[in-house]
């Protein structure tokens, strides 16, 4: 499980550093020289790196991410689907998955914010609503492999079924405190791989 | 977890070696996985449409359409996955059609199953699902 996960970010990794029309087969090829030299110096300004710090700065950081996201898996957070989204990303869809949360995020929000608007109603009934709204959630929280999200709408379908408001309220304080966490390490992860992407915008530092 | 004919497989992606590509309509209003469905399915090198409820899809074959494969999601506006099944194979229609949805229970999917698919998967669709699916399509 270690190794696919690295080897994912190997491939994201290559995918960058081919952006500008080269491919690197390995730490011995590098961009065409001016091209390489305008690119450090990019990535220099935006990230306040000095130029020889850049290569070890993406291999930090690759490193960071790789930590992150074992630890998400290692907490039940993620499941192998957010692995499996991460596969489907290539030259042709190069922001899927960052595309794919960003739509996960804003249906989720609008989902949460309709059973809270639903629980909030003192003359609330419609139970079979708020499970139409509830099953679209878990849908596409196990799509994207929001394992733990996921897992806390099965008590609140349960509290649902039962026309348990009290139970209902209980779990989706529950759903958003998960969905809150799960936003915010994504969000870390994704800054991660856009500051890994801009250090690693040359290969190698020029020499001065 | 899934039900009907649909064996397991490994879990590798595989493209399906055949002369025709496989033509798949993903029936799906969450914008969430129909994206997720769509680059899934391109990647095993089929020709994806996608259309948002039931009605859709029963529309497109009074039109004359007609695909290898449906994915039929359960809960959606205007008609829902397990009527538009029902309608489809009242009109005749043999496609292979495989519900997808979110509901667990077994008492939840064989009513689904009731409706006329070949086979039911609780989401999320992954590799694995996908490679079944298309080897049972291509065996038969």
């Amino acid at each position: 499980m270690e190794r696919e996960k690295t080897d994912i970010f190997s491939r994201e990794s290559q995918r960058e550093s081919g952006r500008k029309g080269k491919q690197l087969s390995g730490r011995g090829e590098g961009l065409e020289p001016q091209v390489a030299e305008e690119t450090a110096r990019e990535s220099s300004a935006k990230t306040g790196l000095p130029l020889w710090m850049l290569g070890l700065g993406a291999d930090r950081l690759r490193a960071d991410m790789n930590r992150l996201l074992a630890l998400l898996f290692h907490q039940g957070v993620l499941d192998e689907q957010f692995l499996q989204l991460q596969q489907l990303q290539d030259e042709t869809s190069p922001n899927f998955v960052s595309e794919v949360v960003n739509i996960y995020f804003h249906e989720s929000e609008k989902l949460l914010r309709n059973l809270r608007g639903l629980l909030m109603d003192r003359e609330f009934s419609d139970y079979k609503k708020m499970g139409i709204h509830l099953n679209q959630f878990m849908g596409s929280s196990s799509s994207i492999g929001a394992k733990r999200v996921r897992n806390v709408c099965v008590a609140f379908r349960a509290a649902s079924e039962q026309n348990n408001r009290a139970g209902c309220l209980r779990a989706l304080e529950l759903v958003e405190h998960e969905y809150c966490y799960l936003k915010n390490k994504l969000h870390e992860l994704f800054q991660l791989e856009q500051q890994r992407v801009l250090a690693a915008g040359v290969r190698y530092p020029i020499q001065n | 977890m899934g039900f009907g004919k649909a064996t397991s497989s490994s879990k590798a992606m595989k493209i399906i070696d055949t002369e025709k590509k496989i033509s798949v309509l993903i029936v799906e209003d969450d914008p969430l996985i129909q994206k997720i469905h769509k680059v899934m399915m391109a990647k095993f090198g089929t020709e994806v449409q996608v259309v948002a409820n039931g009605k859709e899809v029963v529309d497109l074959y009074r039109s004359g359409a007609s695909f290898d494969l449906i994915l039929m999601d359960f809960e959606m506006p205007i008609m829902d996955g397990f009527e538009a099944t029902k309608e489809l194979r009242s009109m005749g229609v043999t496609s292979m059609i495989v519900g997808v949805t979110s509901r667990s229970q077994d008492s939840e999917i064989q009513a689904f199953m009731k409706s006329g698919l070949n086979a039911c998967y609780v989401k999320p669709l992954n590799a694995e699902k996908v490679t079944a699916v298309l080897n049972e399509l291509k065996n038969n």
